[in-house]
C-alpha cells in the first residue's frame, strides 16, 4: 500500500490558524489515530489528507507521490464519514458501487466486489434497501463497505463510531481493527475518544491547538506522556494533577504536609533542584493500598462501585484526588486510605513539558 | 448509473436544445397578416371572405384573432418592430389613438368611390382630410323587444319604464352604470361625452338631467342595478326584461328562446322630446404603415370592403354593412331595425381624448346611481378627473444635472473598482470566487439581460414624459406630481398618499388573514390522529391550482348585489331564520368592496401559507412539546411559546415574499372591485396600470409609480429580514 | 395540535371541532370553483340569486364548443385548434419549468455552497426584482426580445417566463441545498467524483422533491399567464389557453359559459400535477423553506 507523509502543514481559515506546522508520518500499512479535544485540528488534518481542503502551506506525500495539490478523486483514498454520508437516493448496492461506477470499472468486477464486501460485512440481505430503511449500525457498515469496496491505498476515518451506542461501538471497533489487519491498507483515523485511540492505533498522534503534542505507539504515549496535556488527555479517569508541589531533597512536599519520595530520581536527570515547583501527575490506577509503608494517606469522600473496580473520590490536603482500586478493597466513606504510588509524572508548571529526561 | 461527465457546458447545450425545439415558426415573407377581434359567426364569415381572396389572388393570408381589449397594446408592441399585421379590423373610434402612436397608414387608395359608403361611415374614418380605414360594418345598440311581455312599444322611455310587469321582470334592461350605456340617454338630453374641442363634454345641466333621469329609472326599479352587458343579455334571454338596450352581439344568443322578439330604434325621452341616440361604431379595415405600402394588402382591404364580402357577412353573421349598394334583405327585420337605428346614431368620436372620458364618466354615473352624490357634484368630480388625466405633461427639463450625477456615480464606481483591484486581499478573494462564478455566470447573463435590464430601463422611463417613442426628459417631475397629488388634496381618493394607505391596509389585512388561516389549518391538518387528512389537504390546496384570473372573476360574480351567490345566501338565511337582512351592494362602499377584494385574495393565498406551515411544523420535534407540557404549559402556551417561535424562521421568509406579492397583487383588485367605489380600493400597482394602459399611455408616470412601489418595498422589507436573521445567528 | 399528541386519546369534541373547521374551510375553498363548474355545464341562464351551484339544464355544449374549436386557415383543412393551444400551454409551461430550473439550480447551488465576491449583493438584487412591478419593465422587455429576434416566438415567451421564475426558484432551491449535508458531496468526491459530478449525481438527486416543487411553481406561473403571451404571440396556433379564454369575455359580449368551460379544461392538468405533487409539496417547501 502506501506510506503517508505530511510535512510542516499549516492551515488557516481566514485569520484563524487551525494547524500550525504539523508533521505526520504513517508507515505503509500502519494504523494511525489522530486524537485530541474538539477544535484541535484533527478533522481538518484528515480533510487535508483527503484533499477536501487545500493546505495553506506544507506538503503531503503518499509514498513517493506528491498529492498536495491533487483533487480528492485523484488521491486513491476512501473515507468513512462521521455522518456516514450515504447517498439517500441510492440503494445499499448502488451506494457500494458508486465509486467503482465513477471510475468506469466493468460491471462484472463491480458485482463481484460488491458481493465480496457485502459478505465480509454481512450486508447481503440489505443490498436493495435505501439508507433511510437501515439502522444506525447497518448504515455504519455500509459506509465502511463503500470505503472497502474500492480497495484504496489509504483509508481515512472521521469519527466513524461516534453515532453508535456504547455496546455497538466496542464491537465495531474490534471489527475495524480486524479489517485493517486483513486488508493491510494504511489507515488514518480521527477520534476524540481516547479508548478508540488506544485500542486501534499502531501510532497515536495527540493534537492540541493545531500542533502535534506527541507521537508514538499507544503504550508508549500512555506510559510516558511528553506533556501535561497528553498525560491528562489519555486515560480514564483522567490523571490527577497536583500543582505547586515543591521539590525537596529526593522527594516532593505534598499539600497537607505529607511527603512523597521519588524512587528513581535519575529519570529526571538534574531537573529536580530542591526548592523548585513542579506539577505532579498520578494516574488513578497507579495507586495501590499499602497499609504497611504508604507513600501517602488520603481521606475518602465518596466510593463508586464500577463493577470490577472502585472509583474513589478522595482528598489529599484538601485537594481532590481520584483513586481506582480493586473492587474487593473494602474501602468506605470517611476512611483514611494508605496508598503507594506505582508511577508518577512530573511536569514543568510553566511549559507543561514532562521533566523526564 | 452512467459515469459520463457533465459540465456546465453540457447544461447550456441542453438549454439551447430546448429553445431550438420551440423554434419560431417564422412568418413567411409573402404572407399577409390580418388581425381581427371576431368570434363565432363573424369569424366564420371572415374566413370565407379571406379564403375567396386567397383563392383568387394566390396570396397567403394569416388570420389572427386578438382580444378586443388588448388590440391596441398588441399593435403598439408589434407594428414598430415589423411584426404586426398588414391589415387589421377594428373600431373607428381608436383611429385617433392609433394615429398618435404611428400605427396607421393611409387607407385612401383602397377606398374606391365615396358613393359606395354611407356618409356617416366615411366621416367616421376621416381625420384631417385623410381616410384612415375602409368602413365595413356599423354597430350600435338598439331596442330589443320581447313581444310576449310587451305587445306594443311605447313611444317614450318613460312609457316603457311605466309598463306594468310581473314580479321579478324589469320593463327595461340596459347598462345603466356604464358610460357607453348612458350615452344614448345623454344624447336625448342633448349632451355628449366629448365636446368638439376635445374638452370634457359630460358636464352642465344636460348631463346632470340625464343622470338624474337614469337614477330615477334605477330607483323606481324599472331598470336593474349594477347591470353589465352579460346581465342585460341574461335578463332578456330568460324573459326577465321586456325591453333591452343591447347590440348585435345579443342576437346570436337569442337563438332558441321561447318568446318572439324584434329590434327597433331606441325611444324618445318624453322629458325632452328628443330620441335616444346611441353612439355608432364603424368597424373598419385599417392598414399598418407596412401594410399601406403593400399592394397585396391594399387588395385585401378592397376585398374585405367589397359588396360581395359585405353580402357574405350579412348572410353568415347578420352584420350591418355600411355600403350603400348592399341593401338590407326583405326577410331580415332585425337587420332592418339596426339599420334604422344606425341612421339615427352618431359616430362615436375618434378623438384620442375620448378614451379619457370613460373612467371619469363611469365613476360619476355609478356614484349617482348609487345615490352617493348629486349629479352636479359627481359631474364636477368627473371633469376634474378628466382634466387630471389630460393635464399637460410636465415641461422638458435639462438632462445636464442628471447626466452629471450619473457621470459622477460611474466615476466613483470605477474608482472603487480600481482600488479593489489593487488590493491583494480583494484579488485573492476574487480568485477564490472563480469556481463559483462558473455556476452562476449563465444566470447572471440571462437574469441580467431579461430581468435587470428591463427593470433599469423601466425605472429610467420614470424620468420621461410624453407618448412612447417621442418621450422627453422631465427630471423628477413625475415623482413630484405624484407625491403632491398633482396639486389636489393629499388625501383625496386617487392621490398617491391615499392609495398608499389603502395599499398598506390591503397588505396588512391580507397577510394577517393568510397567515392566520394558513396557520390554523396547518396546525389542524398536522394532527396525526386526524382522519381523511390527505383528502382535506388536496381539497384545500385546490384554490391554488386554478388559474387566478378564473377564480377572481368567479368571486366577482358571487358578489353581485342582485344575482350573486352571496346575495343568494343572504336571502336563504332570511328564509330559513326569518331574518330580514338586506343584500349588500358590495362594490358601492369602500369597506364592503375592500372586504370583497380581501375575501378573494385570502381565498387565493391561504393554501400557500397552509402548506408552508405544514412543512415548517415537521421540523418541530415532539419531545420539545412534551417537555413544555411537563413544564406545565397549557395547550395555548405550547402553541405560542414553543411551536410558533420554532416555526418562525421557516415562516418569516414566506411571509415576507407573501407580503411583497400581495403589495403588488394587481389581478384581484383589477378584476374583482375594479377600484370601486370611485377608485378607492385601487392599490398602488393597479393605479400604475391605469396610468400605463387606460389613461393615455402615460408610461413615464406609471414607471414613477413602479419606482415608488419598489423603494417602499425595499425599505419595508429590510425590517422583517433583520428580524428573520436574528434567530438564525443565535443558533 | 402537533406531533406531541401522537398516540394519545383525543377527545371526541376536539375531533369534531377539527373536522368542523376543516369542512368549513373546504366549503370556502370549493364554493367559487363549483360556480365555475356549474356555469360550464349550464344550458340556460337564470338570473336569480341562488345558493347552490347546480347547473341549469345541464349540457355539454359549452365544453364541446371550447374543446372542438378549429383553426380555419384559408385554403387549408381545418385543424383542431384547441388541442393545439392546450398543447402549446403545456409545452410552453413545461419548457419554462425546465429552463427555469436548469438556470436556477447551479446558481442556487453556488449560493448555498460557495463563498464568493458579490454573493450577498446578488442575493439582495434578486429579492429586489420581486418588488418591482412588471408594469414598467414590460415594454423594455419587448424591445430586448425583439433585439434577440425572439419576439413573437414561443421560445421568447419561454425565456421570459423562465427568467421571471428564476429569482424565486433560486431562493427556494438555495434553501433546499443548504439542508443537504456537505458530507454527501465530499464522500462522492473522495469516491472519485469531480465537484460537478458530485453535484449532479449526489446533490441533485437528494434535492429532488424541492426541485420538483420549484418546477411546479414555474410551470404554474407560465401556465396562468396571459398578458405577455397575448402581446408576444403572433399566430393563433401559437396561442396559449389563457389567451384564448380571455377572448371569450370581451367588453361587449362576454360568453361566460364558454369561459367557464375553458377554465375547467385548463385547470385539469394543473390539478393533476398538484395531486401528484402534493406529497412532495410539503417536503419540498420545507426543504426550501423559501429562505430569504
Amino acid at each position: 500500500m502506501v506510506a503517508v507523509t505530511a510535512r510542516a502543514i499549516v492551515k488557516r481559515f481566514g485569520a484563524t490558524e487551525v494547524l500550525r506546522g504539523v508533521d505526520v508520518h504513517v508507515p505503509d500499512g500502519g494504523f494511525a489515530v489522530l486524537v485530541g479535544p474538539s477544535g484541535c485540528g484533527k478533522s481538518t488534518l484528515l480533510r487535508l489528507l483527503a484533499g477536501l481542503e487545500d493546505v495553506t502551506a506544507g506538503e503531503i506525500r503518499f509514498g513517493e507521490r506528491d498529492v498536495t495539490r491533487l483533487a480528492p478523486r485523484d488521491r486513491d483514498i476512501a473515507m468513512v464519514f462521521q455522518s456516514y454520508a450515504l447517498y439517500p437516493h441510492l440503494t445499499v448496492r448502488d451506494n457500494l458501487a458508486f465509486g467503482l461506477n465513477l471510475r468506469k470499472t466493468d460491471l462484472a468486477t463491480i458485482a463481484s466486489r460488491v458481493a465480496e464486501v457485502s459478505a465480509m460485512l454481512g450486508l447481503d440481505l440489505l443490498l436493495d434497501r435505501l439508507p433511510r430503511a437501515l439502522s444506525g449500525g447497518q448504515r455504519q457498515r455500509v459506509a465502511m463497505g463503500r470505503a472497502i469496496v474500492r480497495r484504496p491505498q489509504l483509508f481515512l476515518f472521521d469519527e466513524p463510531l461516534s453515532n453508535l451506542d456504547a455496546a455497538l461501538r466496542a464491537q465495531v471497533r474490534v471489527e475495524i481493527r480486524k479489517l485493517h489487519d486483513q486488508l493491510g491498507a494504511t489507515s488514518v483515523y480521527v477520534t476524540h475518544d481516547q479508548v478508540e485511540a488506544m485500542t486501534l492505533a499502531d501510532r497515536i498522534f495527540v493534537l492540541n491547538r493545531g500542533v502535534v503534542e506527541q507521537v508514538g505507539p499507544p503504550r508508549d504515549v500512555y506510559d510516558h506522556p511528553r506533556t501535561r496535556f497528553v498525560a491528562g488527555f489519555l486515560g480514564s479517569p483522567a490523571m490527577n494533577f497536583l500543582d505547586g508541589v515543591q521539590v525537596d531533597a529526593g522527594g516532593l512536599a505534598l499539600p497537607g504536609g505529607q511527603r512523597l519520595a521519588i524512587r528513581d530520581p535519575e529519570r529526571f536527570g538534574d531537573r529536580l533542584q530542591p526548592g523548585r515547583t513542579v506539577s505532579l501527575g498520578v494516574r488513578p490506577h497507579d495507586f495501590v493500598v499499602r497499609p504497611d509503608a504508604p507513600d501517602l494517606t488520603v481521606e475518602v469522600e465518596l466510593v463508586e462501585l464500577l463493577g470490577p473496580e472502585l472509583q474513589i473520590h478522595a482528598r489529599l490536603g484538601g485537594r481532590p484526588l481520584a483513586v481506582c482500586l480493586d473492587s474487593q478493597s473494602g474501602v468506605a466513606r470517611g476512611d483514611r486510605l494508605p496508598l503507594a504510588v506505582r508511577a508518577l509524572h512530573l511536569f514543568d508548571p510553566e511549559t507543561g513539558q514532562s521533566l523526564r529526561v | 448509473m452512467s459515469s459520463r461527465t457533465c459540465s456546465p457546458g453540457h447544461v447550456l447545450g441542453a438549454l439551447l436544445a430546448v429553445l431550438a425545439l420551440l423554434a419560431p415558426a417564422l412568418a413567411r415573407a409573402d404572407e399577409l397578416r390580418l388581425w381581427h377581434a371576431y368570434r363565432d359567426a363573424e369569424a366564420t364569415a371572415l374566413v370565407e371572405i379571406v379564403e375567396e381572396f386567397a383563392a383568387r389572388t394566390g396570396h397567403r393570408v394569416e388570420l389572427l384573432a386578438v382580444a378586443h381589449e388588448s388590440f391596441g397594446s398588441k399593435l403598439a408592441a408589434t407594428i414598430p418592430r415589423g411584426q404586426g399585421p398588414h391589415v387589421f379590423i377594428d373600431s373607428h373610434e381608436r383611429i385617433g389613438d392609433y394615429r398618435l402612436r404611428a400605427l396607421l397608414g393611409d387607407a385612401g387608395p383602397a377606398l374606391g368611390p365615396d358613393a359606395d359608403y354611407s356618409a356617416q361611415s366615411l366621416a367616421a374614418v376621416t381625420q384631417d382630410g385623410a381616410r384612415w380605414g375602409v368602413p365595413l360594418n356599423a354597430k350600435s345598440v338598439a331596442l330589443f323587444v320581447n313581444t310576449r311581455l310587451a305587445g306594443a312599444v311605447p313611444d317614450t322611455l318613460e312609457g316603457i319604464a311605466a309598463l306594468p310587469m310581473p314580479a321579478g321582470v324589469y320593463p327595461l334592461a340596459y347598462e345603466a352604470q356604464s358610460a357607453y350605456g348612458h350615452m344614448p340617454l345623454l344624447a336625448a338630453f342633448d349632451g355628449r361625452m366629448l365636446a368638439d374641442d376635445a374638452s370634457f363634454g359630460f358636464v352642465g345641466p344636460a348631463a346632470a338631467r340625464s343622470l338624474a333621469f337614469a337614477r330615477e329609472l334605477v330607483e323606481r326599479g324599472a331598470v336593474p342595478r349594477d347591470a353589465d352587458g352579460a346581465l342585460v343579455s341574461d335578463l332578456f334571454r330568460s324573459g326577465r326584461a321586456a325591453f333591452a338596450i343591447s347590440g348585435p352581439w345579443l342576437v346570436g344568443q337569442l337563438a332558441g328562446v321561447e318568446f318572439a322578439w324584434r329590434v327597433v330604434p331606441l325611444p324618445i325621452v318624453g322629458e325632452t322630446g328628443l330620441p335616444m341616440r346611441p353612439p355608432l361604431t364603424v368597424e373598419a379595415a385599417m392598414l399598418s404603415p407596412q401594410g399601406s405600402a403593400s399592394p397585396a394588402a391594399l387588395d385585401l382591404v378592397r376585398a374585405l370592403a367589397s359588396a360581395e364580402a359585405a353580402a357574405v357577412r350579412q348572410r353568415l353573421a347578420g352584420t350591418l354593412s355600411v355600403r350603400t349598394d348592399v341593401p338590407v334583405p326583405e326577410d331580415s327585420p332585425v337587420l332592418a331595425g339596426f339599420r334604422a337605428q344606425a341612421e339615427l346614431a352618431a359616430p362615436m368620436s375618434a378623438d384620442p381624448a375620448m378614451r379619457s372620458t370613460w373612467e371619469p364618466a363611469f365613476r360619476a354615473i355609478r356614484k349617482v346611481l348609487r345615490g352617493q352624490a348629486s349629479p352636479e357634484d359627481a359631474l364636477a368630480e368627473a371633469a376634474r378627473r378628466f382634466a387630471d388625466v389630460r393635464r399637460p405633461p410636465p415641461p422638458a427639463a435639462s438632462p445636464t444635472p442628471a447626466l452629471l450625477l450619473l457621470g459622477l456615480g460611474l466615476l466613483l464606481v470605477a474608482f472603487h473598482l480600481v482600488r479593489r483591484a489593487r488590493d491583494p486581499a480583494a484579488r485573492q478573494a476574487l480568485r477564490a470566487s472563480l469556481p463559483a462564478y462558473r455556476y452562476v455566470a449563465h444566470s447572471v447573463v440571462v437574469v441580467g439581460l431579461l430581468v435587470f435590464l428591463p427593470l433599469i430601463v423601466g425605472a429610467a422611463t420614470s424620468l420621461f414624459a410624453g407618448r412612447p417613442g417621442e418621450g422627453y426628459y422631465v427630471g423628477l417631475a413625475n415623482f413630484f406630481e405624484i407625491l403632491t397629488a398633482r396639486g389636489g388634496p393629499l388625501l383625496a381618493t386617487g392621490s398617491f398618499w391615499f392609495v398608499l394607505l389603502v395599499t398598506f391596509l390591503w397588505t396588512a389585512v391580507n397577510v394577517v388573514l393568510h397567515l392566520g388561516i394558513g396557520l390554523a389549518l396547518g396546525l389542524v391538518l398536522s394532527r396525526p390522529t386526524l382522519r381523511l387528512r390527505a383528502l382535506y389537504r388536496v381539497l384545500l390546496i385546490l384554490p391554488w391550482a386554478v388559474p387566478s384570473y378564473v377564480t377572481a372573476l368567479a368571486w366577482k360574480g358571487m358578489f353581485h348585489q342582485q344575482y350573486g351567490a352571496v346575495t343568494g345566501l343572504v336571502l336563504a338565511i332570511n328564509e330559513w331564520f326569518g331574518t330580514s337582512l338586506e343584500p349588500i351592494a358590495w362594490f358601492s362602499r369602500f369597506a364592503t368592496a375592500f372586504a370583497a377584494n380581501v375575501a378573494t385574495n385570502v381565498w387565493l393565498g391561504f393554501p400557500f401559507m397552509m402548506v408552508v406551515t405544514l412543512g415548517a411544523l415537521t421540523a418541530v420535534p415532539a419531545d420539545v412539546l412534551e417537555a413544555a407540557e411537563v413544564d406545565g404549559a397549557s395547550r395555548w402556551q405550547r402553541l405560542t411559546r414553543v411551536t410558533l417561535p420554532m416555526i418562525r424562521p421557516a415562516l418569516a421568509p414566506a411571509v415576507t415574499l407573501g407580503a411583497i406579492w400581495t403589495f403588488n397583487m394587481f389581478n384581484v383588485v383589477f378584476l374583482v372591485s375594479g377600484g370601486d367605489p370611485d377608485g378607492s380600493t385601487d392599490i398602488l400597482v393597479s393605479e400604475a396600470y391605469r396610468w400605463a394602459f387606460t389613461r393615455e399611455a402615460q408610461y413615464g408616470y406609471a414607471a414613477a409609480y413602479a419606482v415608488l412601489i419598489f423603494l417602499l418595498l425595499l425599505v419595508t422589507t429590510r425590517l422583517p429580514a433583520w428580524l428573520a436573521r436574528r434567530p438564525r445567528g443565535a443558533r | 395540535m402537533s406531533p406531541a399528541d401522537q398516540g394519545r386519546k383525543v377527545s371526541l369534541a376536539e375531533s369534531i371541532g377539527a373536522h368542523l373547521l376543516l369542512v368549513v374551510a373546504v366549503a370556502f375553498a370549493l364554493y367559487p370553483l363549483l360556480w365555475v363548474v356549474s356555469l360550464a355545464f349550464s344550458g340556460a341562464v337564470e338570473p336569480t340569486p341562488r345558493v347552490l351551484p347546480v347547473p341549469i339544464e345541464p349540457t355539454l355544449e359549452h365544453l364541446r364548443g371550447v374543446a372542438f374549436s378549429t383553426l380555419q386557415v384559408p385554403g387549408e383543412p381545418d385543424r383542431w385548434l384547441f388541442g393545439l393551444q392546450l398543447a402549446n400551454s403545456i409545452v410552453i409551461s413545461l419548457a419554462t419549468a425546465l429552463v427555469g430550473v436548469v438556470i436556477a439550480v447551479p446558481t442556487a447551488y453556488a449560493l448555498a455552497r460557495f463563498e464568493f465576491v458579490g454573493k450577498n449583493g446578488g442575493m439582495r438584487a434578486l429579492l429586489a426584482t420581486q418588488m418591482f412591478p412588471a408594469v414598467a419593465s414590460a415594454i423594455p422587455l419587448y424591445i430586448i426580445l425583439d433585439g434577440l429576434g425572439l419576439l413573437g416566438t414561443r421560445s421568447g415567451l419561454v425565456l421570459c417566463y423562465a427568467t421571471t421564475a428564476v429569482p424565486f426558484a433560486i431562493f427556494q432551491l438555495r434553501g433546499a441545498f443548504e439542508t443537504i449535508p456537505r458530507d454527501l458531496e465530499e464522500a462522492a468526491m473522495v469516491d472519485g467524483a469531480t465537484r460537478f459530478e458530485a453535484f449532479r449525481k449526489v446533490v441533485l438527486p437528494a434535492a429532488r422533491p424541492a426541485i420538483a416543487v420549484t418546477a411546479l411553481f414555474a410551470f404554474m406561473s407560465a401556465y396562468n399567464e396571459f398578458v405577455l403571451a397575448h402581446t408576444m404571440l403572433g399566430r393563433e396556433e401559437m396561442y396559449t389557453v389563457p389567451v384564448v379564454l380571455q377572448r371569450y369575455i370581451s367588453e361587449f359580449s362576454a360568453d361566460w359559459p364558454k369561459f367557464a368551460a375553458g377554465s375547467l379544461i385548463v385547470s385539469i392538468p394543473v390539478m393533476i400535477l398538484f395531486y401528484i405533487a402534493q406529497r412532495h409539496l410539503i417536503a419540498g417547501l420545507t426543504a426550501g423553506g423559501v429562505k430569504g
